[in-house]
């Protein structure tokens, strides 16, 4: 829309470019014409960086008229907004990927062979955030599926078993504080370590968060104290019950610990569970590459059947609307979706494979939750579900700090409403 | 916007005479405000003020100590522990891990593209500007120009990463750019003040000799404006330096990032290995200090002269 | 003005390179900033997350924010810094520049080393000072057994905002130090010894003879550090990115954390409000320095 801003600039630009430093800065700009086309290629997660840039590297080698630039760090809203994204995205499918779906920012896909092997599933899991009409924008590549980290070896030696039950769960933390065992590792300095963990392990155990937020998004600006579903009616319960764990259960230093701590705390044995997804797994081997440990969904209610893991997306493919090099985007994607690149990344990453024809998960130590999730016993995590407009990993902060779990989740709902009138 | 040319002159003189430490004009100004009141120096005073300043060092001091430690030393979160053994490798790290020698050079020239430009230009435009005072045109770009004094950068931040990302400036050049625009204002506000100071005769006679407006400006004004340019200089490179809002968000290639977005962008990579954090820190401090160490006459009086002004 | 216009006509036509001096800076101060102003004021009657579809909304981007605890939160908190910082900065400052300028040892090498946090990057320090809150501070507060430490006051949502305070003010202290000195060096020195003679203590001095001379010079600074800190970005980016919770967000952080949210138009309804209040606070300085020339 504003394309004609774009001309005078450049000769603006290119005057003041002379005027000042000369060609050196300007080089930058207009770098890379001619050659073999770039595909810029994104993909921020730490943990998987490694094992994409030698894949970039071994694709590179194979194909000299395209060649794939590795992106870990822009800021993708900003890449948008300058009608610069990358070509390319591989990442974790959250509100903001799908605030970008809904706005028709992302390319159809749906043509790709690719598409065709998604579990249907899988696919539903993208669809609960967001759609675009007559579009499949986005393409699960890995589902994490997340629950309690447990040391295996100080519930073996204080002969405890995995909990199914609240009540079992409140009975092996008393035993573990008697035996003078920290029972549960909080790293509250970084919010997302709450939200991810705690705020959606106990909510997803309680409440069914998928239709929870389908009966939101009806209610919209109507969200508040007197809504048949608010967060405040919903959500107090399992809310409360996570201030209380925190309260009688967690490290009395958690609020100044961050993820770096709790990894390297948990892999020591200072506590015996860990609310964290697979990814802290090769973390915690950095430090203990032999201590064992297993997950299991947490329990928060009497009834066993009501077991859930916690899923995400843990990363989809999207290709931008406004990309240029939409054709070898294409190319790098189908190179990345190859079964056995996807099936390695999966067992290497401790992710569950999306596709129809993905080899099943065998490592023990997320095995766990395998029965959860070929049942599709499993719901996305409550906190991933509200726009990052709110802060929501703030607040679910300040409740394992210690503030006001109603109020708080009254201000969530206001929030709600708020953001439901002015979109 | 109020300042007149009698008054700016008052200022520049006196703040120029006073900031040598010795005030000549007013020789007795050093006693009285504080401390005793006889000849010889307040050693309770010095003493006071030592301790104060010991505020000032010890964040230094963290820094250096613990960018010399080794990995196994700095895990231990004691800052203030001399290393032992000295070790040298969170340097060779962080250099490697953060690219030091492109952050640096991004930012290197970022801040001396600022520095020119915001002299030059603002040089330019201010005499443009004094010089046609009573044409209206000139007049009111005046104050347009003084406009951007009232616009804080986070007001217009979110367009200006469009409008740059359309234009192909979302690198350092348009990271200059903009710095430049928001050091304008400043720099014009100082340099039409003393611009008005400089009596006509010199700049009439220089035409009797037949010089150009462009050979006037750049022969004579200019180097008359010296002073002044060294203090929007400063002030330039203060802000250019050590800005991290800007480029953070307008630079798209982290690869052409400055020093101080580099040390955010790290950050989780530096995790909990400290030696490595605090060497990029002191990497990227230390150029800024050290020029500032082998000028600080003219920085003190640069920023007091300008200060004072604005 | 001093202007060389020949008497014989009144508007003596402006000779064309000065325009050429001139346009250079009005077309991209034209572009780089008013133009960015005026888009960010229409995208705030929009939904516009920045690029795909859009449409008007009206003025539902501003009445939703005056009822947003968000955002009230975030001017009652970077108002309420601002407030703080402002004075704590000037009184420290005040104070050392009034020791600076006294007869000490040392006096240029103490100076100099007052000014050396100018020319360190806010950013940087703070991350510096986020080590020292996060584990040195802490450590000390476990063995001197005060309670209130012993945890990181960065953790803390009630404290967070002090160590905020702290390392804006170690920051900020160098510029506003300067401005003191020189307006302490300015009072002629006979003022003083009539103080002397009159048998004046030296505490009376400072309050009856030298405040009420560098009052000017007060007025300047406190308007200047208080513009300055409304900004306040990268020290807390560096010390808490806005928390814990939401406890220490300032408006420009709300701004840019809002956007990378995917709330482009809602917070440039933001940014235009936070501009009138800024624009509001420049005229009021303006009154005030109008009325205090003899600085």
């Amino acid at each position: 829309m504003f394309r004609f801003f774009r001309r005078k600039p450049r000769v603006l630009a290119a005057t003041l470019g002379l005027l000042l430093v000369g060609g050196t800065l300007a080089g930058c700009a207009g770098a890379g014409g001619s050659g073999p086309e770039t595909v810029r290629f994104h993909l921020s997660k730490p943990e998987a960086i490694p094992y994409f840039r030698e894949l970039i590297a071994e694709y590179n080698a194979q194909n000299d008229d395209v060649e794939v630039v590795f992106d870990t760090s822009s800021n993708l809203q900003a890449g948008f907004l300058r009608g610069n994204p990358p070509d390319l995205g591989l990442l974790n499918y959250n509100m903001e990927m799908a605030r970008f779906m809904e706005r028709g920012a992302l390319s159809d896909l749906s043509d790709m062979p690719e598409a065709e092997r998604i579990l249907p599933e899988v696919q539903d899991l993208v669809d609960q955030y967001a759609t675009y009409p007559g579009r499949t924008s986005v393409l699960p590549y890995s589902v994490m599926a997340a629950s309690v980290i447990y040391n295996a070896q100080i519930f073996e030696e204080q002969g405890l078993a995995i909990p199914t039950t609240y009540d079992e769960l409140i009975t092996v933390c008393d035993a573990l504080l008697a035996a003078g065992i920290t029972p549960f590792y909080g790293t509250f300095r970084e919010p997302w370590t709450v939200a991810q963990g705690w705020f959606d392990y106990t909510v997803g155990g309680m409440v069914e968060v998928a239709d929870f937020y389908e009966e939101m998004n009806e209610l919209g600006t109507e969200v508040g104290p007197d809504s048949p579903v608010s967060f405040e009616k919903d959500f107090a319960e399992p809310v409360t019950r996570m201030q209380y764990l925190i309260e009688n259960y967690a490290n009395a230093d958690a609020a100044s610990k961050g993820y770096g701590d709790g990894n390297l705390a948990f892999a020591q044995g200072q506590a015996a569970m860990y609310m964290q997804g697979p990814w802290a797994f090769g973390e915690i081997a950095k430090t203990a590459p032999d201590l064992a440990v297993g997950t299991f969904p947490l329990p928060m209610t009497d009834d066993p059947e009501d077991l859930e893991v916690r899923v995400n997306i843990d990363l989809a493919a999207w290709i931008p609307e406004v990309s240029e090099h939409k054709e070898a985007a294409r190319d790098f994607l189908s190179y990345l979706f190859q079964q056995e690149v996807m099936d390695e990344y999966n067992a290497a990453q401790l992710g569950y494979g999306t596709t129809t024809d993905a080899a099943p998960v065998t490592d023990p130590r997320i095995v766990g939750m395998k029965q959860y999730y070929d049942a599709a016993e499993f719901y996305q995590g409550a906190s991933k579900a509200i726009p990052l407009t709110i802060p929501t990993e703030n607040y679910t902060q300040a409740i394992a700090l210690g503030a006001d779990a109603v109020s708080t989740l009254r201000t969530l709902d206001a929030d709600w409403a708020r953001l439901a009138l002015r979109q | 916007m109020s300042v007149q040319p009698a008054l700016a002159v008052e200022n520049i003189e006196g703040t120029k005479t006073l900031e040598d430490g010795k005030a000549r004009r007013t020789p007795t100004a050093n006693r009285g405000n504080g401390g005793n009141g006889g000849t010889k120096p307040s050693l309770p005073l010095t003493i006071i003020l030592l301790l104060c300043a010991v505020t000032v060092i010890v964040p230094l001091y963290v820094t250096v100590s613990m960018a010399f430690k080794t990995q196994a030393q700095a895990v231990d979160g004691n800052a203030f522990s001399l290393p032992a053994p000295f070790s040298v490798e969170g340097f060779v790290t962080a250099w490697n891990l953060t690219n030091f020698p492109a952050a640096f050079l991004v930012s290197a020239l970022i801040t001396a593209g600022t520095v020119a430009g915001t002299v030059i230009l603002g040089a330019l435009a201010s005499y443009a500007i004094s010089r046609n005072w009573n044409h209206r045109l000139f007049r009111w770009s005046f104050f347009y120009l003084l406009a951007a004094m009232f616009i804080p950068f986070p007001v217009v931040a979110l367009p200006q990463i469009q409008l740059t990302g359309l234009a192909g400036l979302d690198n350092p050049l348009g990271v200059t750019i903009l710095h430049i625009m928001f050091q304008l204002s400043f720099s014009i506000l100082l340099f039409t003040a003393f611009l008005r100071s400089i009596p006509s005769e010199l700049e009439e006679s220089a035409r009797i000799d037949g010089a150009t407006t462009w050979q006037t400006f750049w022969r004579l004004i200019f180097p008359l404006l010296a002073p002044m340019s060294a203090t929007v200089g400063i002030f330039a490179f203060l802000a250019s330096w050590n800005d991290f809002m800007m480029p953070s968000l307008i630079t798209s290639d982290p690869a052409l990032q400055t020093l101080p977005v580099v040390q955010s962008i790290f950050q989780t990579q530096f995790s909990n290995n400290y030696n490595v954090s605090f060497a990029s820190y002191l990497m990227a401090m230390a150029p800024a200090i050290i020029v500032y160490l082998f000028t600080q006459r003219w920085v003190m009086e640069g920023v007091t002269q300008g200060a004072v002004k604005g | 003005m001093t202007s060389t216009s020949a008497p014989t006509r009144r508007k003596p036509k402006v000779e064309g390179i000065y325009y050429a001096f001139l346009i250079p800076s009005l077309a991209l101060f034209t572009l780089a900033i008013t133009v960015p102003a005026i888009i960010g004021i229409f995208f705030s009657f929009t939904n516009s997350i920045g690029f795909g579809d859009w449409e008007f909304v009206g003025l539902i981007n501003y009445v939703a924010m005056f009822s947003d605890p968000a955002i009230l939160a975030s001017y009652l908190f970077t108002f309420g810094f601002a407030a703080v910082t402002v004075v704590l900065v000037n009184v420290l400052a005040f104070l050392l520049a009034v020791g600076l300028t006294a007869r000490i040892k040392l006096k240029m090498g103490l100076r100099a080393i007052f000014v050396i946090p100018m020319v360190v990057s806010g950013i940087i320090i703070a991350y510096v000072f986020n080590f020292l809150f996060s584990n040195s501070l802490p450590a000390f507060g476990q063995t001197t057994g005060i309670g209130v430490l012993s945890e990181s006051i960065l953790a803390n949502p009630d404290l967070a905002w002090v160590a905020i305070v702290i390392v804006t003010a170690w920051q900020a202290i160098p510029g506003t130090l300067l401005i003191y000195i020189a307006g302490l060096l300015a009072i002629p020195g006979e003022v003083y010894e009539a103080a002397d003679i009159d048998g004046a203590g030296k505490w009376q001095q400072l309050f009856r003879i030298t405040l009420p001379l560098v009052a000017g010079y007060v007025v300047i600074n406190v308007i200047l550090g208080f513009k300055n800190f409304l900004n306040a970005y990268d020290i807390i980016v560096g010390l808490t990115n806005g928390g814990p919770g939401t406890a220490t967000r300032s408006i420009p952080m709300t701004i840019v954390t809002g956007f990378t949210g995917g709330d482009y138009a809602y917070q440039m309804a933001n940014a235009t409000m936070f501009f009138v209040i800024v624009v509001l606070i420049s005229l009021i300085q303006l009154r005030i320095t109008r009325g205090r020339n003899s600085v």
